[in-house]
This record gives structure tokens, C-alpha cells and sequence, in this order.
């Protein structure tokens, strides 16, 4: 159990390395001079300075150079400045980061509460029509693009209806970019556990309480429900990441102050400092998370340990 | 679908529930912009989204009437020599800073010192001119001595990029970011990046002479200036009330005048000049002809008024009405006015016809309904035989860009649509005087005039040579005006908003504004 | 969404010489025959494009602005008078073109990944499929945004960037379906009887993990052009005038009030493409697996 978490713990810790790889090469990989391209404000900005400046951020070292005092500078809690307004950067996206975790939670209790009952629904009702009915709503679900739906629903319920607020970054703020993500979402849960219990019925053990002539709903619930639960949990963790993904999108469309919000705007001023520190941060939230659900697995169904 | 409606129903009541909680705090001023501020140090930016807010927590030494020329304010009075090369400032006495301390010629020696500061200057260093020393001759005395004249120190100390830090911000950790201290008539509460702003007055505040009625301090308690990148966001917003004063989607201002649900203010005299610049160091934009097609294929005109209605208006001069030496009869008769017939005659001359067009790419910075003007102009340019393709871009890239571009001596054609903002022609100095803020089109002949601009004390004598450079930008093509005002520039209140007045170069001001329903 | 393609796992399945048997079944379930309509007419109006629409995607002032929509100008028109039914055909060239491009980078260089891997196995493997699983975890969304923040907003870089972040989900699939096929009896024989490196990937291995991967790239294309659109909504994609459905969404947000039309046109234009692909996907899937077929 332990070596499973070690090794679990060690192969995070080399993603997140190799994440920090990728983003120094970043900003290497940029056409033209990364120096040229963030300074050059229109007043004041002589050639002394932005040789200044390129020997500040160190770019004038051999990069190996650079990733080890990058990795130093890590270490040390300090992923560098903004170039608009010279902020750590850190401080930057810690202010965000819990307001993007907030969106991606309540959008997953959102798509839980939504996902598991329809999934369950039809996959209990298998080939009925709700199954055919609930099944086409999913497809219709994840075909809608978040952003429309987004849209629409600013449209009807903050604008028209005035029944949220639209601007802001508060509780009553949370719900219809919770919403927007969650359904989208909601949609691919709601799939993945019919298939998920559909395999479990199929399932020797299944097949047994059916010939033992149990009532279907017992089944239902003893059986399936609890076998079936394990890979749908671990499944929806993996969703997590998805989840953050997303709500770089709907973050934008409903002016919640996430690090989505904060990566998009830093892309069209090109400030790489906090583009690095957002690609970084968000690779570590999504190593940690599937760890977590990792090592929950592990410790719910013994048999992961040995695979 | 049934799951769907009822989770719909459960989610509105917890955010009906979760709203008016939040309904119970407003208090104040609720401003809503755009953007974010980059930063509260006035010596470490230059967007308006800034500028406004230093304006508010910080004072200047001069002030601005609503024509914008320069008046006293935190100096009462000023004096230079002869020769302009020095000039002393008499300062209120009893002015406090937001902490308790006391405003004097050291805080003003401690700003300009910090900007000047040859290891960390500041950004607009080059706008306080030829600086050698400030002197405190006394608490309420400064003396400013310049290495040679500078017309443009006077109303560079107007504006709010020469904002008085107060000295005891010195050595602060956080300052620029959670701590601020001036003397302006808000001070800061706190800022979260990306959210919002809050500010409280500041009831030692003394208005000497800032365009507002209220002599003292502001009459609400609180300011929170809030971030809503969505034009339709911040309309529904004033609507619900959640928001007091917000720039409105530009395409309903229309609609919201005439209905009369909310106040509709336009700022005047801007200084905003928005305007055509080449990349000149390659072909085809080398060649005067081509930048004068692109002139005439344009129909600033026509493309405002289908973007903008009556909120814009064309301009003629390369700096923009309200500013020194506008003249539109004057820039009108050098600059390249729309006649598509000239720009296919000149574009001809230079080899170029309905099978080869010319080709370039046009630069174009993102927000203000920008993205749409682009599109007319490109289609206007089209029409002639030009194809643009158009490069939205964010204005601080643009400006690298603008400047790569000029440093680079093969490609495609690249022109861009480029804005300044400005209390004095003497940005054109900052823009066309070698080696050029972009490093673009430079000339002796246009050095020469550009540095007398800056010494000529005489008003008359300099509004002349100040026009010489219009004409000979004009006529070259080499900066070609379109329209003013450009950016953030309309504000709707709600009704219930009383005072709001915005001062020239877009500084919105609170100290009059009083809200109706709000108690203060 | 990349979800999707998140839960799908293929059976391999031979399908030569049932071609025809193959088709019949996926056009015989609803969803099927709704996903290859939607493809056909998507396919129609790109190539016809230019006989259909009334008017130039591009032309400004065709109508007056904000017209709703008529029998003159179906879906109206937009913000400077161009017609939006217009925009909506010649957008889907840039659509399927989108779709095309960065499925076919994402393909191209998932196969080589995922073959290699499978053939050669060892540490290359491991490096290889490691790297892919990590990548797999940042989802797309990420990795897209990091290519464009690298090359810069343009449509082409859009593709671009979607077509790498799409890599490592083929470079999976294909190396599962390889491994497959190389641990099967025929395999193991032309191996034995000596045949090249060459012959063993490109007779072999490669067109029996076709199939799996068609399906992969049917729902793919629906991911990517989603994935574009989001990037043009963003302002990360397209840039004007292009008729890109994101990015005409994206302009639509300032005249919600004025044109309502405009937002729930292209809006409703991807949804139907999406779900289009989706369905087609979906029902190929379904013809390819016996299991889910017998039931």
C-alpha cells in the first residue's frame, strides 16, 4: 500500500518537473525576442534597460542555467513578476486560484446531482424510450457549446430575468457559470455511468441474483449500484480535470475572477511570467487532485495495488 | 428535463437568497470598467485604466480647467525664469496625505526623485522633460531646474502621470499593489487583481483645483470600482442597479438616450488622437504614395458613424481637439481626405492594380468596438484595391509589434491603428523625433521643428511651429488622424446618479456625485 | 468536448470486406443516419458555398444592419449589414477545414507515436506513453492555450494548437489497438517468417488498427472543431472578417440587446455540426462493437 502511494507520490512530483521544463522552454519558443515583445512600452525603454531586463529575467544565460535558477527561485516560493504592474506572480494567482477551484467544485456538484441520477435512470430503464430520451439529451448536451450555453443562459436569467447578479465574484455570482459547466459535464457523467452499470449488470454476480429470481430494484441496489459506484468515482475525478479546463472558457464569458480569466488576458499581453506561473499551477492542481482519487481508489479496491 | 427545471428553480432561490445579502452591502459609488488597473505606482504604467484611478487616490500639483489647460492646484502659484529652465511651485500649506502626514515640497522632491531615479525610473520618465535637481527651498516651496526649456513640463504636472506620492510610502512593502497613500480625495481600502477596487473617502481631502463644485471631501463614503469585461454585462448590471456608472455596449447608447432609463455622459476634450502609421523603413510603405492611398481610401467619416453614431468624431490634426495647436481647418486642408479616385491613381503609379493588389497587415488593438472600425476601414480599403488583413492585438503588444515591424527591413506591408492620448503636441516629439517611440519615420528637417516645439515660451510662435509639424506629417502620410475620442470614453449613469462629471483626458470625478437612493 | 473521447475505448474489429454491411448498420440506427445528414449538408453547402449564398460573406451593407430575419436575408443581418445566412455557409468551409486539419495533425502524429511505441516497445515505450499520460492529464484546453500563447492568435495557429493538444489522446488509442494486434497469432508468424520493420507497421499493424482509429477521429473532428471555436470565441482563433462560427458568436456578445439572432445562429451552427459528428461517431462505434451491437 505504501510503495503503490510512494511510487503514486513520485510519479507526480516528475510531471510537475517536467511541467516546469516545459515552461521555461516556453518562453524560448516564442518568434522574436520574448524581451522586445513584453517591454516595449512606448516611453522610456532604452536599449540599456532591456538588456537590464533580459539579464534580470537571466535570459541572457545558458538555459540550463535559466531552469536551474528557475527551479531555485521555485523552490524558494517565487515564480517571478508581472510585467504589467511588476506583481509576484504568485500572489497573482493564489488571489485566483481559489475562486477557479470554487467554479470547478460547485460546477462538479452540479453535474453529479444532474449526471448520476439520468445515468442510472437509463441504464436501469435500458432501451426503453427514457433511455432513448435521456440518452439523446446527453449527446445534445455534450454537443452544445459551453459558451452558448453560457451566453443563453447570461441572456435569459441575469439579463432578462435579473434573477442573478451579472457581474462580480460572489456566492449569488457562482451560480450560472456552476450551471453552465456542470451541464455540459452533467452530460458525460450521466454516459459514462449508464455504460459503467450496464458492464456491471452484465457481470457474472448479477447474472446470478437474476436467476435466483431477486426483484430487479434489489438487485439494483445491492448489486450493481455498489460494484458499479467504484469506477464511476474514480472516473469523476478524472473528470476533475476537465472541469478546470472548462471553466477557462465559462470564466471568461461570465467575468469570474479565476486564473482562466487572468491566462486569457495574459496571452493577449503577452505577459509570460504569469502565463508560466498559470500553466504550472494548473498542472499541479490537476497532479494532486488525480492523485487524491488515485490513492482514495487504491484504498477502496484492494486489487488496483497489484496492477 | 424534469431534473433540469427543478435544479433551475433550486439554484435561483439560493442565488435569490445569496443576492440580497449581498444587496445589504452596497453602499457608495459603484463604478464599473473593462479592464484592471496594472498597477497603483503612477510610475509604473501608462493605461487610462490606471491613470484614472491614480487620479483618485493621488493629487497633482496642477490641475486642469475643463478646456484642459493647466491651473493651479496643489501649488497655488508658479514662477519660471526667462530662459525656462527653471520653474518654482508655492504649495498649499496644511494639505494631509491619506495616512495623517503631511503633504510638503518633500513630497514632491521624494516623487520626482523616485521617477527620475536613474536605476529604476519610471516608465514615463521622458514626460518630466530635462530635470536636473529639485530643490526644497521650503515646506511649501519647490524649485524644479532644467537642463534646457521644456514647454510640456506645465502640463505634464496637470495630468495624472506626475501624481504626488506621499513620501511616507517610501520603503513600503506592497506599495503599487496593497498600499497607496496620496492626498487625492479617495483613499485606498484594498484591490483585488481582476475584481474590483474599493476606496473610501478621504475626509481631510481639499479640493484647490480640480473641476468639481465640492471644495472638500467627496459626499458618499465609498467608491468600488469593479472589473466587467462584458459591455452587455455592465448595460444589465446598471440596469439591476448592481452598478452605478459603467461605459455601455456603444451599439445601445442610442436606444438607452432616448428611452431615458439611464444618463448618458460623453467626455470632451480627450486628447485622444486615433490614427494611421506605417511600417516606413520597407516596401510598400516606404513610399509616401502608398501611406497617401491608404489616406485617401479611408472614410474615417463614414466608418464612425456606422460604429459610433454621433459618440466619435473625425479629427484632422495629428493631436486632438482640446489639445494646443488643434486646428481642424488648418489640418484639413494638408491631410489626405477621402477620395478613393486619388488613392487607385497613386496606387497605380506605384505598379499596383485589380490583379496585384497591395498587401499588408493592419495592426489594431482590442476593445472599444475597435475590432468593428477595423473591419469597415478594411473593407473601404478593399474598394480601392489594398488588402488588409487585420491583427487584433492587446496595446501593449501593439506597441512592440508597431516597433518591430519598423525594425524589420523585408515582409509584408504592415500599417496600424495606432492611439495616443496626450496634453500637449508635444507627443508628436515622443513619436516622430529620432530615434521615434516606435522607431519609425524620422527626418532632420522634422528633428529641427520637433525640438523647437519644446523651447518656444512664446504661445504664438510655438502654436506655429507646432502646426509646421502637422502640416509636414500630413502631407507626408506619415500620421494620419482619424477620429477622437477612441477609447472608454461614454459613460451611462442611473438615474439616480447626481454630480458625475468626467474632466478632459477622460478623468471621471466623484467628488460631486451624490446617489439618491443610497445613503451616504 | 474532449470528454468524449475521454470514455471511449474501441474494440478492435476487422472490418474488410463488410464495407458495405458496415455502412448499412450505421445508417440504419436514427442517430446514424442524423449524424451522416448533418455531415452531408455541412460537405453541401462548403462546396456549393459560392452558388447558394445570395451574397459575399464579407460584403458590408448588402442589407441594413441588424435586419431580423426575413425571406430576404433568412438569418439576418449582422453589425454592418452583411448577410449572416451567407457567413453561416462559407463559415462551414472554415469549420470543416478546421475539423480536417487538426484531426489529420493530431492523427499523423498520434499514429507515429503510438506505433513506434508499440513496436519497439522498451524504454521508448515507456518514455513515450508516460509522456502521453501526463500530457492526457492537462487536458487539451491547456495544452492548446499554451501553443497559442507560443505562436499567437490566428486561425491558423488555432488549428494548429488544437491538432497538437489532440496528439496524445491518438497516440493512446493507436498504441492500446497496436499492442493488440501484435500480441495476435498472425503477427507473431510474420515476424517470424522475417519480415522488415517496415512491411510488419505498414501491412500489418496499421491497417488493422484503422478502423479503431476512424472512430477516434469522427468523434475527434467534432472536439476540434469545438476546441477552434472556443479559441475564435476567445479571440485566440479567427480573425475578422473570416465567417468563423466562434468567432461570430464572439461578436455577437455586444448585441444581445440588438440582434439576438446573431448570438443563436452560429451558436446553433456548431451545436448541430458537434452533435452531428457526435452521433455519426457514436453509431460507427456501435457498428464496430459486436457486444453492443448484439444487444
Amino acid at each position: 500500500m505504501w510503495f503503490f502511494i510512494l511510487g503514486r507520490l513520485a510519479m507526480a512530483f516528475l510531471t510537475i518537473l517536467a511541467t516546469t521544463v516545459a515552461v521555461t522552454l516556453l518562453i524560448h519558443l516564442v518568434p522574436g525576442d520574448p524581451v522586445q515583445i513584453m517591454y516595449a512600452q512606448s516611453q522610456g525603454t532604452t536599449p540599456e534597460q532591456i538588456e537590464a531586463i533580459r539579464h534580470g529575467l537571466g535570459l541572457d544565460q545558458p538555459i540550463y542555467v535559466q531552469y536551474a535558477s528557475y527551479l531555485w527561485r521555485l523552490a524558494h516560493g517565487d515564480l517571478g513578476y508581472t510585467i504589467r504592474g511588476h506583481q509576484p506572480v504568485l500572489d497573482v494567482i493564489l488571489q485566483r486560484l481559489p475562486n477557479t477551484l470554487a467554479l470547478a467544485a460547485a460546477a462538479m456538484v452540479v453535474a453529479i446531482a444532474i449526471g448520476l441520477p439520468v445515468g442510472f435512470m437509463a441504464a436501469w430503464r435500458r432501451g426503453s424510450w427514457l433511455d432513448t430520451a435521456l440518452m439523446a439529451g446527453a449527446i445534445a448536451g455534450i454537443s452544445i457549446p459551453g459558451f452558448w450555453l453560457g451566453l443563453l443562459l447570461l441572456l435569459v436569467f441575469a439579463v432578462d430575468l435579473g434573477w442573478f447578479p451579472v457581474s462580480g465574484t460572489g456566492p449569488a455570482n457562482l451560480v450560472l457559470p456552476a450551471v453552465t459547466l456542470g451541464l455540459s459535464n452533467a452530460a458525460v457523467i450521466a454516459r459514462m455511468t449508464r455504460s459503467s452499470m450496464i458492464d456491471t449488470m452484465r457481470q457474472d454476480f448479477v447474472r446470478t441474483a437474476e436467476a435466483k429470481g431477486l426483484p430487479k430494484a434489489t438487485i439494483l441496489r445491492r448489486h450493481v449500484l455498489r460494484a458499479g459506484l467504484v469506477p464511476i468515482v474514480t472516473m469523476i475525478g478524472l473528470q476533475f480535470a476537465f472541469m478546470m479546463g472548462g471553466a477557462i472558457v465559462v470564466e471568461n464569458i461570465f467575468s469570474w475572477n479565476g486564473v482562466g480569466r487572468m491566462a486569457i488576458e495574459a496571452i493577449f499581453q503577452r505577459d509570460y511570467p504569469v502565463i508560466q506561473g498559470f500553466i504550472l499551477a494548473f498542472a499541479t492542481v490537476v497532479v494532486a487532485v488525480s492523485l487524491i482519487v488515485d490513492v482514495i481508489y487504491a484504498l477502496v479496491d484492494p486489487r488496483i495495488r497489484r496492477s | 428535463m424534469i431534473a433540469f427545471k427543478g435544479l433551475i428553480r433550486a439554484v435561483a432561490v439560493a442565488g435569490a437568497i445569496s443576492l440580497s445579502v449581498a444587496g445589504a452591502e452596497a453602499k457608495g459609488i459603484v463604478w464599473a470598467r473593462y479592464g484592471d488597473i496594472d498597477t497603483l505606482d503612477p510610475h509604473r504604467a501608462t493605461s487610462t485604466l490606471s491613470l484614472q484611478v491614480w487620479s483618485l487616490i493621488y493629487d497633482t500639483l496642477l490641475a486642469t480647467d475643463k478646456d484642459g489647460k493647466p491651473v493651479p492646484n496643489l501649488a497655488e502659484s508658479w514662477t519660471s525664469n526667462p530662459a525656462g529652465t527653471e520653474y518654482t511651485f508655492k504649495l498649499h500649506s496644511g494639505v494631509k496625505c491619506a495616512d495623517g502626514s503631511s503633504l510638503d515640497a518633500n513630497d514632491v522632491k521624494y516623487t520626482v526623485d523616485r521617477a527620475l531615479d536613474a536605476a529604476n525610473p519610471s516608465v514615463t520618465k521622458a514626460s518630466w522633460g530635462p530635470i536636473s535637481k529639485v530643490d526644497v527651498i521650503d515646506p511649501t516651496t519647490v524649485k524644479f531646474t532644467l537642463d534646457k526649456p521644456f514647454v510640456a513640463l506645465v502640463p505634464f504636472l496637470a495630468d495624472s502621470f506626475s501624481s504626488i506620492i506621499c513620501k511616507s510610502n517610501k520603503g513600503v512593502e506592497g506599495f503599487g499593489t496593497t498600499s497607496a497613500v496620496g492626498s487625492g480625495p479617495w483613499k485606498l481600502v484594498s484591490w483585488t487583481k481582476g475584481d474590483k477596487i474599493v476606496l473610501a473617502r478621504n475626509p481631510d481631502y481639499q479640493n484647490f483645483g480640480k473641476l468639481a463644485d465640492n471644495k472638500g471631501a467627496p459626499y458618499m463614503d465609498g467608491l468600488v470600482i469593479s472589473v466587467v469585461p462584458e459591455p452587455q454585462a455592465r448595460l444589465a448590471a446598471l440596469k439591476t442597479g448592481e452598478v452605478d456608472i459603467a461605459e455601455p455596449p456603444l451599439d445601445d447608447v442610442e436606444a438607452l438616450k432616448s428611452s431615458g432609463d439611464l444618463k448618458i455622459t460623453v467626455a470632451e476634450n480627450t486628447g485622444q488622437n486615433v490614427f494611421w502609421e506605417f511600417a516606413v523603413h520597407r516596401p510598400p510603405f516606404d513610399d509616401a504614395r502608398a501611406r497617401q492611398a491608404v489616406g485617401y481610401a479611408t472614410d474615417a467619416a463614414d466608418a464612425i458613424n456606422l460604429v459610433y453614431g454621433d459618440l466619435s468624431l473625425p479629427e484632422a490634426c495629428p493631436v486632438s481637439r482640446g489639445v494646443f495647436g488643434n486646428d481642424q481647418e488648418f489640418c484639413l486642408k494638408y491631410r489626405t481626405n477621402y477620395d478613393p479616385e486619388k488613392a487607385k491613381a497613386l496606387l497605380k503609379e506605384l505598379g499596383y492594380g485589380p490583379d496585384k493588389p497591395l498587401e499588408t497587415s493592419m495592426l489594431v488593438w482590442t476593445g472599444g468596438n475597435r475590432q468593428k472600425l477595423a473591419e469597415v476601414f478594411q473593407a473601404q480599403l478593399a474598394e480601392v484595391g489594398i488588402k488588409a488583413d487585420i491583427e487584433m492585438m492587446d496595446i501593449g503588444t501593439m506597441n512592440a509589434r508597431v516597433r518591430q515591424e519598423n525594425e524589420t527591413p523585408t515582409g509584408k506591408g504592415s500599417m496600424d491603428m495606432m492611439t495616443w492620448s496626450w496634453y500637449d503636441p508635444d507627443i508628436l516629439y515622443a513619436l516622430w523625433h529620432s530615434p521615434g517611440a516606435y522607431r519609425g519615420f524620422t527626418s532632420p528637417e522634422l528633428d529641427k521643428m520637433l525640438d523647437e516645439t519644446r523651447v518656444l515660451t512664446e504661445p504664438e510662435a510655438r502654436k506655429a511651429k507646432v502646426q509646421e509639424v502637422f502640416k509636414y506629417l500630413l502631407e507626408n502620410g506619415i500620421h494620419i488622424p482619424l477620429y477622437t475620442p477612441g477609447w472608454e470614453w461614454v459613460f451611462a449613469e442611473r438615474p439616480t446618479v447626481e454630480g458625475f462629471h468626467v474632466a478632459p483626458f477622460v478623468y471621471p470625478v466623484f467628488n460631486d456625485v451624490k446617489i439618491t437612493d443610497k445613503k451616504s | 468536448m474532449t470528454e468524449l473521447l475521454h470514455e471511449i475505448s474501441v474494440p478492435p474489429t476487422r472490418v474488410s470486406g463488410r464495407r458495405w454491411v458496415f455502412l448499412r448498420r450505421v445508417v440504419a440506427t436514427p442517430g446514424g443516419s442524423a449524424g451522416l445528414a448533418v455531415l452531408l449538408l455541412l460537405v453541401g453547402s462548403a462546396l456549393f458555398a459560392d452558388l447558394v449564398a445570395p451574397y459575399s460573406p464579407i460584403k458590408m451593407g448588402v442589407g441594413k444592419r441588424f435586419l431580423p430575419p426575413s425571406l430576404a436575408f433568412p438569418m439576418g443581418t449582422d453589425e454592418f449589414g452583411r448577410d449572416v445566412f451567407s457567413r453561416i455557409l462559407f463559415g462551414s468551409r472554415l469549420t470543416l477545414m478546421i475539423g480536417a486539419i487538426a484531426v489529420g495533425i493530431s492523427m499523423s502524429a498520434g499514429l507515429v507515436i503510438g506505433l513506434v511505441a508499440a513496436y519497439r516497445g522498451g524504454w521508448i515505450e515507456k518514455v513515450l506513453m508516460r509522456t502521453t499520460d501526463m500530457l492526457l492529464s492537462f487536458t487539451e484546453t491547456l495544452i492548446a492555450l499554451a501553443c497559442v500563447a507560443v505562436l499567437g492568435p490566428s486561425l491558423a495557429n488555432a488549428m494548429i494548437a488544437v491538432g497538437i493538444a489532440g496528439i496524445p489522446l491518438y497516440a493512446r488509442t493507436c498504441h492500446s489497438a497496436a499492442l493488440v494486434e501484435r500480441s495476435k497469432p498472425y503477427f507473431e508468424a510474420s515476424v517470424a517468417a522475417g519480415a522488415g520493420h517496415c512491411r510488419l507497421i505498414v501491412l500489418h499493424l496499421l491497417p488493422n488498427i484503422l478502423p479503431t482509429m476512424i472512430v477516434v477521429a469522427t468523434l475527434g473532428i467534432s472536439s476540434a472543431i469545438l476546441a477552434a471555436a472556443a479559441l475564435s470565441f476567445l479571440g485566440l482563433g479567427a480573425q475578422p472578417p473570416q465567417p468563423e462560427w466562434g468567432a461570430m458568436l464572439s461578436g455577437a456578445r455586444d448585441y444581445l440587446n440588438r440582434g439576438p439572432w446573431l448570438m443563436a445562429v452560429p451558436g446553433l451552427a456548431i451545436a448541430v455540426t458537434v452533435l452531428g459528428f457526435n452521433l455519426l461517431g457514436d453509431a460507427v462505434r456501435t457498428a464496430l462493437d459486436p457486444r453492443e451491437a448484439g444487444e
